[in-house]
């Protein structure tokens, strides 16, 4: 008995604070992409090389002297200003078209390469190490959590709930969801539908950046970082449902925590390829996902 | 030839279609009529296998085909129209209505070229004819008119050999002119096929029908002949009378 | 599926009075926004012509090159089967591709030298694969097809990357390249470039055509008529998803020759030939060549993969031209290489 208890403690419990973590992050991504194909029908691939963005961006900040706390508010602005830039020049015009989601899965596909090989140009194809602003370690219940991982927790929660809060709880947020039910009844009275769009897609490409910000000490910076998250992110989606908010954060949380426990008994990759196959799962018994899309009953 | 016995349909705590029972006489022209929102498209829908029904039967010349879907009904002999016209824009006219006729050969033969099994293809042709749609044969349905569409939309009805053709709103945006010439051409396909019709224009309706079913609020209100149905107190409060003010 | 409503491409109003023999009748029947027979056929016969004397032209590096795009056209031809005819983009046909090479590469290097063995092996392991997956995937609608497809790609990219029996992250290096028997006392040497060649070349000619007659048939008109307008195939009498079904297991062994071919040519595997790179990959050549024309993905891989060596040689960005080019096509020329020529021969011969 005092074997188990240990065993939950000293082993498991730290694989699940690791997992909240990650996932807390894991979230912030897949809330965009779900925003994004909640309310413009979009699947945007180019949202994991946006993470990627956000997190060289850092990197260069940062190189560039400036410090921490700047780059935390700088790049999801920049990332968001980049989405606003894919949207506009890319998104907006093929909105109309019936088939969107396949065309502008193929389109923003084509701008994940750019992105990618861009990347590569710039900062060549090493991985560059981005410092934390403060080291050291805590101790929560027992267990030694660095403190720089704590404060990403705490930013991605924090910015998870006021997403949430903005999408249920104000005025602007019930533009949204009324926007994805029903665009040409929200725009018949008077609301530029163009600049919901605009915002909600510049909102998640900005939580991918910060994602990408938060992230950057713990995994470096490398060139394909964005493809791995996109698939995970997208399992999330996929799993919480597609255009649901809750849904997206809490199947973030729970994948992430299926991996991370996982890990414990089976090789890492496998219980990476695990989430995947609880991925193809849900599509197959239940597409919609777990969670009904922003706007449903 | 149609029986339909005690439907329902809900979704939620919207009750669509409420113990919903009639029966069409065989080759005679029922038309469903009634307010929006009586359940008239879905009545429709339930008969013609896009829903499944909650409780009740449809029966067909007495087999039952209660939920069969779409594909299995076409081969019982239902046919349907729809009120959206949802044809193969863009696919020719000729193709569209030889697709129909097609369905009824035997699957052995859809390995062969196409230019082999001719059969549907002269089927095709004849009802082309028969529609006075033979000069647009070749025509992607998505140049031609709207009048000639919805048409159309019959035409790839009867391409299917249909013993219950089905007709949703058939005269949608047609011009007067237009919905007489429906006219015309439904009485003339009335002697070989049982119709069932879901009409707004109520003059067609009374002209047309042989048999008339009102619909309200999911319910059946009323099931008679047209002079009937105009002579019935009941009906006009509920849907006439409304008519009647606003005419 | 890529619904284009630019002008150009609505119809050709046939000005030729109506004959009423029936093949000629049925020829302008089939005219859907796709493809028109005749023409078409004068420029797949140049093609062809231009693909049995390159290997002439160019060196033994070349020679390699294009069965290397013929083989990248084998995966973009079932994407187009899939998405050109029957309305259904798979983002995984990468899946067969990778299992198939697997399989060649495993059976090669482990049990048999023969030929025709792993060629049976492959049908066998693709065909039960592709209609398991496929009998789940065609049940969902639009998109979540596409993401199905997707996992179920990225699963088998991450089975063989973290299995070591197969070779890991590293795949199996080392595949004889063997010599195919094909008639008694005839055997084709693959280590010969040239023949190597001619016999993909040969074998994509086959399935090309192939693919062609069973399209002109009653299967191929639904299949039409499903990517058309998929809603109101069964009002006419059809279970669409039989058809998409036999389509989808039609396009994986397709995909899967590509496949089966590829070790040969380059002599290892690896996990990436299940990749998201080589299903995308395909997408964007198809679309570049011309979705549901069934040439223009061969066209679209053959430019495709020539200009990428040929971009590589000056600069190595060729990741971001692909994009670029990817993006350009995406939103101005939706219906690709094939379709402009069409809109342009047409306005030539005066026919719009």
């Amino acid at each position: 008995m005092e074997d188990l208890l240990s065993y939950l403690h000293f082993v498991v419990l730290p694989q699940m604070i690791d997992a909240l973590i990650i996932g807390a992050a894991l979230a912030l991504v897949a809330l965009g992409l779900t925003m994004i194909f909640g309310l413009l029908d979009v699947i945007n691939l180019a949202h994991g090389d946006l993470y990627m963005l956000g997190g060289y961006a850092a990197f260069a900040l940062l190189g560039w002297g400036a410090g921490y706390w700047g780059a935390i508010v700088l790049v999801p602005l920049l990332i968001g200003l980049v989405g606003w830039g894919l949207e506009e020049a890319g998104i907006r015009p093929l909105l109309p078209r019936g088939d969107r989601a396949i065309v502008t899965l193929l389109l923003t596909f084509g701008v994940s390469l750019m992105l990618r090989d861009t990347a590569q140009v710039v900062w060549g194809t090493e991985t560059h190490a981005v410092a934390a602003p403060f080291t050291g370690i805590a101790s929560v219940a027992q267990v030694f959590v660095p403190i720089y991982r704590l404060f990403v927790l705490s930013i991605s929660l924090a910015v998870i709930v006021a997403t949430w809060w903005l999408v249920y709880r104000t005025r602007i947020g019930a533009v949204l969801r009324a926007t994805a039910v029903d665009p040409p009844m929200v725009a018949s009275f008077g609301i530029p539908i163009r600049w919901v769009y605009s915002f909600t897609f510049i909102y998640g490409c900005g939580l991918a950046g910060l994602a990408g910000v938060l992230l950057s000490p713990i995994y470096a910076v490398f060139p394909t970082m964005g493809h791995d998250f996109l698939v995970l992110a997208f399992a999330v989606v996929i799993v919480g449902g597609m255009g649901s908010i809750i849904g997206t954060i809490i199947a973030a949380l729970f994948l992430a925590q299926v991996q991370g426990l996982a890990s414990l008994w089976i090789p890492p990759v496998w219980a990476e390829t695990l989430v995947y196959c609880v991925m193809l799962l849900v599509l197959v018994l239940r597409p919609s996902g777990l969670f009904h899309r922003i706007g449903e009953a | 030839m149609i029986k339909v016995r005690a439907l329902n349909k809900a979704f939620g705590a919207l009750r669509a279609v409420s113990d919903f029972t009639f029966e069409a006489p065989p080759n005679r022209i029922t038309s469903i009529i009634g307010p929006n929102g009586a359940g008239k498209s879905t009545a429709f829908n339930l008969i013609s296998g896009r829903l499944v029904p909650d409780t009740g039967t449809v029966e067909l010349d007495g087999r039952d085909v209660t939920g069969q879907p779409p594909y299995a009904l076409t081969h019982f002999g239902v046919a349907r129209s729809f009120q959206i016209t949802n044809l193969f824009f863009g696919l020719s006219t000729l193709e569209n209505v030889r697709l129909a006729c097609q369905s009824l050969e035997r699957r052995s033969t859809y390995l062969a070229r196409l230019s082999r099994s001719s059969r549907p293809l002269v089927r095709a042709q004849a009802i082309l004819e028969q529609f006075g749609l033979q000069d647009r044969a070749d025509e992607l349905v998505r140049n031609l008119s709207h009048g000639d569409q919805r048409r159309i939309e019959i035409a790839v009805c009867m391409g299917l050999d249909p013993k219950l053709l089905m007709l949703d709103e058939p005269t949608q945006g047609m011009s007067p002119g237009e919905t007489a010439e429906f006219d015309a051409l439904i009485k003339s396909l009335a002697s070989r096929v049982t119709i069932l019709l879901i009409e707004h224009d109520v003059d067609l309706v009374m002209s047309l029908s042989d048999h008339v079913i009102v619909m309200h609020q999911g319910e059946k209100l009323f099931e008679g002949g047209p002079e009937e149905v105009r002579a019935s107190k009941r009906v006009r409060e509920a849907y006439l009378g409304v008519h009647d003010a606003a005419a | 599926m890529l619904q284009t409503n630019t002008p150009g491409m609505s119809t050709t109003p046939l000005s030729t009075p109506l004959r009423s023999r029936v093949s000629q009748r049925l020829l302008q029947a089939l005219q859907s926004a796709g493809c028109e027979p005749r023409q078409l056929r004068w420029f797949a016969i140049s093609m062809l012509a231009i693909a049995a004397i390159f290997p002439w032209l160019g060196g033994s590096f070349f020679i390699r090159l294009g069965i290397e795009a013929l083989l990248l056209g084998t995966v973009a031809l079932s994407v187009d089967i899939l998405l050109g005819y029957a309305g259904l983009l798979s983002l995984g046909q990468a899946a067969y591709f990778g299992l198939a090479a697997y399989i060649s590469a495993l059976m090669y290097l482990h049990v048999t030298q023969s030929f025709w063995l792993v060629l049976l092996a492959v049908l066998i392991t693709v065909g039960a694969l592709s209609l398991a997956l496929g009998a789940v995937a065609i049940r969902a609608k639009g998109v979540y097809f596409a993401l199905i497809t997707f996992g179920a790609a990225e699963i088998l990219s991450k089975i063989a990357h973290n299995t070591r029996a197969i070779g890991g992250s590293d795949g199996l290096i080392g595949i004889p390249v063997p010599r195919i028997p094909l008639l008694p006392g005839i055997r084709l040497d693959l280590a010969d470039n040239l023949a190597f060649y001619y016999f993909v070349l040969a074998v994509l000619v086959l399935i090309y055509l192939g693919m062609r007659r069973v399209l002109d048939t009653g299967f191929g008109s639904v299949l039409r008529a499903v990517r058309d307008n998929s809603d109101r195939v069964p009002y006419l009498g059809y279970n669409p998803f039989w058809y998409k079904l036999l389509a989808y297991v039609l396009a994986a062994q397709i995909a899967a020759f590509g496949g089966l071919i590829y070790p040969l040519l380059r002599g290892f595997v690896a996990p990436h030939l299940f990749g998201f790179e080589i299903s995308t990959k395909a997408v964007v050549v198809a679309l570049v060549g011309g979705i549901g024309t069934l040439l223009g993905p061969l066209v679209g891989s053959v430019i495709i993969t020539f200009l990428e060596s040929v971009v590589g040689s000056y600069t190595e960005r060729h990741l971001f031209v692909l994009g670029a080019i990817f993006v350009v096509f995406v939103m101005f020329l939706p219906d690709g290489l094939l379709g402009l020529a069409r809109r342009l021969t047409r306005r030539r011969s005066g026919r719009s």
